[in-house]
């Protein structure tokens, strides 16, 4: 058992150092010269010298391998360099938008998880009735919508007409629900869909007709048989879509006016700000290098042939 | 026969309907078994002996539908046409069940213990701590080494011959009445299949339950049951006490069985010997006798009408077949 | 003609819902051109925010551009981005994946470890970075969608090449001498091309709504290019006063990828049985019906 875990760790610091260093490397192969677009942004009229001296300061006159590594250790200390476009310390920056971020990442997926196990278990307790129908005509919207689309559905629906909700700010619970479903409905939809099938087909497994033969009703069999055989599964399909969910947060950030992470790393991008956009990457892969750890740990958990390997 | 009767099959017939097809794998069988007998029910796969027994306790596959005509009597209870609910309680309750393949029967994500422990849970009302304790006595019950560390095992760790056995118990937890086992044996090592066959008749005697015991090796056949119907073709064509019918087997497709078992005094390197032929495809009932066109006996009237299972010479025993009785013992037929 | 009787019987076995929707979105896609009403891109501050008319069926936008031109042309854009990126995706990610495949051993351990990178970043946001480093534009916006989609091809042709190699004929064929290049060409490629293309078609409504999200992030498809996600990001600034120009390109695009969806659902769902619905049982109780009567 914990042999296996440490043997996930070691995988998934390799995954880091990888993707940290795929992520280096794109930005260093950026078209144009860094050092001439902050000379620019400094002084309108910079100079030769002025361009060399921002070069030594950033050392890049340095081997990439040594750039890397210096920018890794800078990266650990929370030193992530300043932002091109405002001169802003980006560390700072990013840890104060981090909590509006994760909360809304948490939300979305919490709602994402209670949704998709009641539209894919509702299908499968009543299979071909009108509830099956119903639900899988909620997944297939909800896969096909594109979340800019749902979130000007549900600000026109909910806020414009019925005014019910708020539509932007960060405060309290209300005006967190409308973003959460826009971020939500997507994972939840492709959810309910893991959900829906796998109990499916764990039903139509012989173990499914021993159950049958003790006499437990349809909901007892999917609740304690096919649940448990899907649940690896299951956990897999929620780890990508959560990590799916920085996307999601691309998107609905900008659209509900939150100042996360995401709005951050959209802003980089639409203005080329380099440093920008690859302090927001790193964020993005240690996230998902946690999240692919934990789902790791997780299917060892609901897996029992996985949990005896190591011990 | 002075015990009891526990199941009288009379005319079942089964209809299965799928997403593609219809078939009739049953038509118009008749048995029944007494409290604390064994019947076996003999026939090669696709003789509709797994449908017989599985259709009607609503044991079949998603995306097969069943419609039974006839009667099943259990203990005074008609299971033809019976409501779910009464049915789902006769399941592992009062009727047990065991499967051919103890690898997938198995559910792989849940402990022994717990699919043990659940059926007494649900059948007796046992509380959870109650039910674990009595799956550790059914483990020792199936004979099982080391029962308290089996129940916190999964099924992936144990081999196909102790998989059987936890199954048995399963099947076994409620105490039924009536135990259906279906080639309990097929799936296993010849060795581990003597074990099972004792453990089966041994659980017999102290429980006192019936058991159908569906299969297609005359040697478990003859370890075990009373009795035996041959089933060929979704019709049973002979029906009688095991001694009678093994050893004077009067329908020709059972002479044809018997005859295909290799034999101790079998010159070596003889040919097998088996049956010409293959088993009709199922689907629209056969109007005359369904062995006639591979039987080596058959008149036209065979192919025309189908025969009554009657009684022959030895009344304990039924043949549905006219011709045999007639040249054999020249007897009349008795009306069964 | 025999090829278009096979087609056209599979076809008759998909969900119809799903042929309309990818139907019309291909045909509108192909003749876009000779299909628009209007100039798409004319404008006219005049007829701004018009409602349906005769003139303009789906009413005007908020420079006065006809809708429905609109719409129509976008379904092009939407086709023509789609198919790029497939193509450029998979020409990558066949290629890697089989000759990952084919070769085994530390090729087949290297390439695998950089499509698992690839694979635990979403798509859209390799897309995102390589163009926040790269900047925006067409050709930009293709490529950076093609290097995040091959991972997931490269893969799938590597465990359906894996299991190519491993069946007995193409032992079979070493054995008989067949150079590597035939078995690769003749054997191994097409086997791999065949399921990955129906994994493709599964896929094309992700790759539609990645073309679709960029555009509305503004990094994608550049006005003046008509496009649905750019047309809904336009129109959100008068959502509430004219609604109608943020649905219509929202549902027009929901709509094309309903239909891809539910191909890829309709391949994905056939190995499960399902329950028989009321009208086979009714018919297959008539036939059992007239057994009794005989």
């Amino acid at each position: 058992m914990l042999t296996l875990v440490s043997r996930r760790l070691r995988n998934s610091l390799v995954l880091l150092m990888l993707a940290t260093l795929l992520c280096f490397t794109l930005v260093v192969s950026a078209p144009g010269n860094i050092a001439v677009l902050i000379a620019e942004l400094r002084t309108p009229k910079a100079t030769f010298a002025d361009i060399h001296k921002i070069e030594l300061e950033l050392g890049l006159d340095q081997p990439i391998v040594t750039r890397y590594s210096h920018w890794l250790t800078g990266a650990l200390q929370g030193n992530l360099g300043i932002s091109y476009k405002t001169g802003e310390d980006i560390g700072p920056a990013l840890s104060s938008r981090l909590p509006i971020t994760a909360t809304l990442v948490a939300g979305g997926a919490t709602f994402a998880m209670l949704f998709s196990f009641v539209l894919g278990f509702a299908g499968a307790l009543w299979p071909g009735r009108f509830a099956d129908v119903a639900t899988r005509t909620i997944a297939l919207l909800g896969a096909s919508m594109p979340s800019f689309f749902v979130g000007a559905l549900l600000i026109y629906g909910l806020a414009v007409q019925l005014r019910l909700l708020p539509t932007f700010g960060s405060e309290g619970l209300s005006s967190w629900i409308l973003p959460w479903i826009t971020i939500g409905l997507l994972p939840a939809a492709v959810l309910s869909r893991v959900v829906r099938v796998g109990l499916e087909e764990a039903m139509s497994r012989p173990f499914a007709l021993t159950a049958v033969a003790k006499g437990l009703t349809r909901r007892t069999i999917l609740v304690r048989h096919a649940l448990p055989n899907i649940a690896p599964t299951y956990i897999n399909a929620l780890g990508a879509q959560t990590g799916a969910m920085v996307v999601g947060a691309v998107v609905v950030e900008p659209l509900f006016a939150l100042k996360g992470v995401a709005d951050l790393f959209l802003s980089g991008v639409l203005f080329r700000d380099f440093m920008v956009v690859q302090a927001c990457l790193l964020v993005f892969i240690s996230f998902f290098v946690v999240l692919n750890l934990l789902v790791d740990i997780g299917m060892m958990f609901t897996d029992p042939k996985l949990r005896r390997q190591g011990s | 026969m002075a015990s009891k009767e526990i199941l009288r099959v009379s005319d079942l017939c089964v209809d299965l309907f799928t997403q593609r097809s219809v078939i009739r794998p049953v038509d118009g069988v008749s048995y029944s078994v007494a409290a604390g007998e064994t019947l076996a029910i003999v026939g090669e796969s696709g003789s509709g002996k797994t449908v017989l027994n599985f259709a009607p306790l609503g044991l079949m596959p998603t995306g097969v539908n069943v419609d039974l005509s006839g009667s099943i009597l259990f203990n005074d209870t008609e299971l033809v046409g019976i409501a779910e609910p009464a049915l789902r309680k006769l399941r592992g309750g009062s009727i047990g069940t065991i499967f051919q393949d103890p690898m997938s029967a198995l559910n792989p994500a849940r402990t022994i213990g717990r699919q043990i422990a659940e059926v007494s849970e649900l059948h007796m009302g046992l509380s959870s701590s109650q039910a674990e304790s009595r799956a550790l006595d059914l483990l020792k019950l199936v004979r099982m080494s080391d029962p308290d560390a089996r129940l916190k095992q999964y099924p992936h760790e144990l081999s196909g011959g102790l998989r059987q056995r936890v199954m048995i118990a399963i099947a076994v937890a409620a105490e039924p009445q009536l135990l259906i086992a279906d080639e309990p044996t097929t799936a296993l090592d010849v060795t581990v299949q003597a074990q099972i066959i004792a453990l089966l008749k041994d659980l017999q005697k102290r429980l006192n339950m019936a058991i159908v015991l569906i299969t297609h090796d005359m040697g478990v056949v003859a370890g075990i049951a009373s009795r035996v119907a041959v089933m060929y073709a979704g019709r049973v064509a002979e029906y009688g006490p095991v001694g009678d019918v093994l050893v004077e087997p009067r329908h020709p497709y059972t002479m044809g069985l018997i005859d295909a078992i290799p034999r101790a005094d079998d010159a070596p390197g003889s040919l097998f010997r088996g049956l010409p032929g293959a088993p009709p495809i199922l689907g629209a009932p056969i109007p005359g006798c369904a062995f006639a066109p591979r039987c080596h006996a058959a008149i036209e009237s065979c192919h025309i009408t189908r025969p009554a299972l009657v009684s022959t010479v030895q009344p304990l025993v039924s043949a549905a077949c006219p011709i045999i009785n007639k040249h054999n013992h020249g007897g009349a037929y008795v009306q069964h | 003609m025999k090829f278009l009787r096979e087609f056209l019987s599979y076809t008759s076995s998909l969900p119809r819902l799903a042929i309309w929707a990818v139907g019309t979105f291909l045909f509108l896609g192909i003749f876009a051109p000779w299909l628009t009403p209007h100039d798409p891109n004319a404008q006219n501050l005049l007829q701004a925010h018009l409602g349906p008319s005769f003139a303009h069926w789906l009413g005007t936008d908020h420079v006065g551009r006809d809708t429905l031109s609109r719409l129509i042309l976008s379904a092009r854009t939407s086709v023509v981005g789609m198919t790029l990126v497939l193509v450029l995706a998979l020409s990558v990610g066949v290629t890697i994946g089989t000759v990952a495949g084919y070769r085994r051993g530390w090729v087949e351990e290297g390439l695998m470890r950089i499509v698992d990178v690839g694979l635990a970043m979403p798509s859209l946001i390799v897309a995102l970075a390589v163009i926040g480093i790269f900047g925006t534009g067409y050709w930009n916006m293709i490529l950076a969608l093609a290097l995040a989609w091959w991972p997931g091809s490269a893969r799938i042709s590597r465990a359906v090449a894996v299991n190519v190699m491993n069946r007995p004929h193409i032992e079979s064929l070493r054995v008989l001498g067949a150079s590597p290049a035939r078995i690769y060409f003749h054997h191994l490629l097409p086997a791999t091309l065949g399921a990955v293309l129906v994994y493709a078609t599964a896929d094309a409504g992700a790759v539609a709504l990645a073309i679709a999200t960029l555009s509305f992030l503004g990094l994608g498809i550049q006005p003046p290019t008509p496009e649905w996600g750019q047309m809904l990001v336009d129109a959100l600034p008068y959502l509430e006063s004219s609604p109608r120009q943020v649905i219509l390109p929202g549902l027009a695009l929901t709509l094309a990828v309903i239909g891809f969806n539910l191909l890829g659902e309709s391949i994905a769902l056939n190995r499960v049985p399902t329950p028989l619905s009321r009208k086979i049982l009714r018919q297959r109780r008539i036939t059992a019906a007239a057994w009794k009567k005989a």
